[in-house]
């Protein structure tokens, strides 16, 4: 579970580390990234893996689209106005996604074996095993985009500090639309790898988005390595909570951390380049 | 010589207006449809608007009901309590109205049947899922449903042949399931089983259940339970059913009539494997005794539901074809001219009406219509459903 936050996190922080914008929609670009390998994979009959890389493909073009169809137009508004955008947008994509795919959830083959496998007495689906590697391997690779490419270095000085990037002649429009294309990747990848275990159906990007948010916030707004130990952390905690409260507060948990990390550390746990820990 | 033209005229317009046949045909009886036609539900009430449409089409074509035809009047109300209330409203202001059909959820429901019951208007409620609001016992709400306590006895007669002595229940938070959960313990401690109802219990938005079943490991190995049974309906089944079996835990499960689905099936995979629970009949409707009265009714549907559509009638086109075959046995019956008081009076009246789901027998203390001979036994086998008989337990 917590991988998942945190693949979702991830988008969301490449998102506000280049525009910093909350994209909303985030939890739509995991829902959608599942939805449409479902599609491709029963509707179309492609191969698994060809699916799953068109899926990609496709939410990367929807997140392209959404920056040039309703961000940008909107540029010179306010953030919280895009922040607003990207709520409808969010509900546009689901609501968009139930009437062409259905409404009903939808469920992926396992990318390998269905035997649960055992570590230590703690029992494990081979599918988990893949989630994590994943995501371990997408942090690597936005690890390496944001700190050893031009391109990396140019998103995020357009970020901090917008004049500055400016006068280097850093194009941010440009920068804003390849970190929607990114970050709608990112989404669809942890789409295609949790409906294997989880099923996704056109309503659940949601509660994923909001989960993947607070995971965000958690770790450290604006940090690749705080949204990974954010959804860890979140993840864990709302499984372990089970253990002392009815499972029926599942949910709320995460809402709680949230109100706590806001009222004790609202920069999270490894701090946030975005809230400067002077004032608090 | 004018003026015999259009006397003629005149003559000729009387004429062909007096013989034309809109003045011959009865007036349409109508039906409102109150569904949720977008939103989480769309796709089921499409398949039940699609099996609504056959029949109805298939009743006018014989004629309709002493030269009446049917005829269904469809309001989407968007899974939103204003806007169902607002269609029911709309429904009953128009007189020609007799009977109104949905909606789904819960509170929707609520909302319609008080509306029912002010207006005195039927409304038939397809597969009511609050018992609370289900036994009412209101005069204008009728169920088109296998309600909680036959499932639940149905269920009690499952575990009492496979001499299940212990059995734990994992139910889900909302009012059906808790229902079912206490029902499977009243009836099964009567038989003298243990039932243990689980402290735990998860949200039809739960997509991950592992927690939940790690705390109940232990129960199931020190009480050495000998059935898990995941009380619940939509995708929480599968997911329990997977988690469990990830947990390695390998008791048998039993399930709720709600597992009778194809999606279930698909979304559990392997892990639905040997699963067991009442079901509806249309579920298994081709593995019926040969003698069962509701066979040729649901195989005869299939046919056409087939023909039309492409895909087969599952549960939910037969409540749509239930509904309507309701409404046409009833209004054959009413007595002199058709009302919505006279239309409840035959409805109420219904006895021994063969369909899809079973046989419907109405009375002024019951409005659910069937009972627990109109189950099944069914066990997921090979990825389909497998009907199987019990001996002494049928």
């Amino acid at each position: 579970m917590g991988a998942i936050y945190a693949l979702v996190a991830l988008g969301f922080v490449t998102i506000s580390r280049a525009s910093q914008i909350i994209n909303f929609a985030q939890g739509e670009f995991v829902m959608l990234g599942g939805v449409a390998t479902f599609f491709l994979l029963n509707g179309v009959r492609l191969p698994y893996p060809l699916a799953a890389l068109i899926a990609v493909m496709i939410v990367v073009l929807v997140g392209f689209a959404m920056y040039l169809s309703v961000l940008y137009p909107l540029r010179k508004a306010s953030i919280l106005i895009l922040i607003m955008a990207t709520l409808g947008i969010s509900i546009f994509l689901s609501s968009t996604s139930g009437l062409i795919f259905g409404t009903l959830p939808k469920a992926l083959p396992p990318f390998t074996d269905e035997q649960p496998l055992m570590f230590w007495g703690i029992s494990m689906l081979p599918q988990s095993v893949w989630v994590l590697v994943s995501t371990l391997v997408l942090l690597t690779f936005l690890y390496l985009l944001s700190h050893r490419t031009l391109l990396g270095k140019a998103m995020e000085a357009s970020s901090t500090d917008p004049l500055g990037a400016d006068l280097l002649g850093i194009s941010r429009s440009l920068m804003v639309f390849l970190a929607f294309g990114v970050s709608a990747g990112v989404g669809a990848f942890a789409g295609i790898l949790i409906t294997p275990i989880f099923f996704t159906s056109y309503n659940s990007g949601t509660l994923l988005g909001l989960k993947g948010f607070i995971a965000a916030v958690l770790g450290g707004w604006g940090k690749n390595s705080g949204a990974i130990l954010g959804g860890f952390v979140l993840g864990i905690v709302e499984s372990l909570s089970l253990a002392f409260i009815p499972s029926g507060y599942k949910d709320a948990v995460a809402f709680v951390i949230l109100l706590l990390i806001l009222y004790f550390r609202p920069k999270g746990i490894l701090g946030s380049p975005f809230i400067d820990s002077r004032r608090w | 010589m004018k003026n015999i033209v259009s006397l003629l005229s005149v003559l000729t317009l009387i004429f062909v207006v007096w013989t034309s046949p809109a003045h011959v045909a009865e007036k349409p009886y109508k039906i409102g449809v109150n569904l949720e036609f977008t939103g989480p539900w769309a796709e089921v009430t499409k398949t039940v608007k699609n099996a609504m449409v056959l029949e109805v089409e298939r009743i006018n074509k014989m004629g309709g009901i002493d030269g009446h035809l049917l005829e269904l009047l469809f309001e989407d109300n968007g899974f939103d309590p204003g806007r169902a209330a607002a269609n029911m409203t709309k429904f009953t202001a128009d007189k020609e109205i007799i009977a109104i059909v949905g909606p789904f959820e819960d509170n929707l429901q609520a909302t319609t049947r008080a509306i029912a019951e002010r207006e005195k208007i039927t409304n038939m409620i397809i597969c009511p899922s609050n018992p609370m609001v289900r036994s009412l016992k209101q005069k204008w709400a009728f169920n088109i449903a296998q309600s909680d306590i036959i499932v639940s006895q149905k269920l009690v007669d499952l575990s009492l042949a496979r001499k299940y002595k212990k059995v734990l229940v994992f139910h889900g938070a909302w009012p059906l399931a808790q229902s079912l959960a206490n029902y499977y313990k009243a009836f099964g401690e009567e038989k003298g089983m243990k039932v243990i109802i689980s402290q735990e219990t998860h949200k039809p938005t739960d997509i991950d259940m592992t927690p939940q079943i790690i705390k109940l490991k232990p129960i199931i190995e020190k009480e050495k339970v000998d059935a898990f049974y995941a009380c619940t309906g939509g995708p929480p089944g599968p997911i329990i059913c997977k988690n469990l079996r990830t947990q390695g835990i390998k008791i048998p499960i039993l399930g709720t009539h709600a597992f009778g689905f194809g999606f279930i099936i698909a979304l559990g995979g392997e892990a639905m494997e040997g699963v067991e629970f009442p079901a509806a009949k249309p579920v298994v409707f081709d593995q019926l005794d040969e003698n069962d009265p509701v066979r040729p009714v649901n195989i005869d549907f299939d046919k056409r539901f087939r023909d039309r559509y492409g895909v087969g009638a599952d549960q939910l086109a037969g409540y749509g074809h239930d509904t309507i075959g309701l409404i046409y046995d009833a209004l054959k019956r009413c007595q002199g001219k058709v009302t919505r008081a006279t239309f409840r009076e035959a409805l109420e009246n219904t006895k021994g009406l063969k369909s899809c789901h079973g046989i419907y027998n109405y009375s002024p203390t019951d409005h659910d219509g069937l009972s627990k001979t109109d189950m099944v036994f069914v066990r997921i086998e090979g990825g389909k459903f497998k009907r199987f008989k019990l001996p002494g337990f049928e």
